[in-house]
């Protein structure tokens, strides 16, 4: 049950990419929900059905709860983070997302019951880099961190917060990424 | 005998189950049972650290050692949560 051969590409329909933006810019924006981690930081699940040889999003779920300094996760990150994050300014134990696994077995059981299959997560890079200006790839810890999940990373590029742009890799691997089709579907007119 | 959920990218596998029933006394003898049906999910344990387990919803405290002290009934749901990340 690999997506890997088995897809051609990701369909989104544009109210759901317009979702993913707005969680992305309310947490940018410091806009915080609660009970929601306050990281200017957005995390969430994409899922949807498989139709032929296209996935088509359906639900997009943004993850409340960054469970990044509980233990024993922090012990998990910080270890995976020090071997392969880029160096940076920024605390360790402020880079990072991981889920809370409460919240994650709520988000399971919502898919389940209404019958969707969870694709992925998304998350977004915000700080161009020197020679990667767009940050619309997975970085090494993204691709460690996704490593044998079974599902997509989907990236977003919000270094242009006005002109936003995803990228889905299966598994977080760079040379695995399928195309993202932003239209609506012809089932769903009416 | 118990009922394990299965999440999802976990599924590969079991043949796509999303959930499966075990006989078992305890969590234990139940997790070792799925172990040995579904080699695959050894995975699990890569990271020990990581998995969560959740019986009819409530998380369960505690690591493998007191696994075996955890009884079971026909009616549990174990859940199996281990959480995803992103940079």
């Amino acid at each position: 049950m690999s997506w890997l051969n088995d897809i051609d590409q990701i369909l989104l329909p544009p109210a759901k990419w317009e979702e993913i933006i707005a969680h992305c810019k309310r947490k940018l924006a410091g806009d915080f929900l609660p009970g929601e981690s306050r990281v200017k930081r957005a995390y969430g699940i994409l899922a949807g059905v498989q139709k032929g040889r296209v996935l088509h999003v359906q639900l997009v779920l943004p993850v409340k709860k960054n469970a990044r300094n509980n233990e024993p996760l922090k012990t998990y990150m910080d270890t995976v983070m020090t071997e392969h994050a880029v160096p940076s300014t920024t605390p360790l134990g402020q880079r990072g997302w991981i889920t809370d696994p409460e919240e994650l077995m709520g988000c399971y059981d919502l898919c389940d019951r209404e019958n969707l299959q969870i694709f992925g997560t998304y998350h977004m890079h915000i700080v161009p880099w020197d020679g990667d200006p767009i940050r619309d790839t997975p970085t090494l810890l993204d691709t460690v961190l996704a490593r044998e999940s079974n599902l997509f990373s989907f990236i977003i590029s919000m270094v242009d917060i006005e002109n936003p742009s995803m990228k889905a890799f299966f598994e977080g691997v760079i040379n695995r990424e399928i195309p993202i089709i932003i239209e609506k579907h012809p089932a769903q007119d009416s | 005998m118990a009922t394990i959920i299965i999440p999802f990218p976990f599924r590969k596998y079991t043949d796509k189950h999303r959930e499966v029933t075990l006989t078992g006394e305890t969590l234990a003898e139940i997790l070792d049972a799925l172990l040995k049906q579904y080699s695959g999910l050894h995975v699990i344990h890569d990271h020990p650290g990581l998995l969560s387990i959740f019986i009819n919803g409530k998380s369960i405290n505690g690591g493998v050692d007191q696994w075996n002290e955890i009884t079971v009934t026909d009616s549990d749901e174990i859940s199996l949560i281990i959480p995803i990340a992103g940079g």
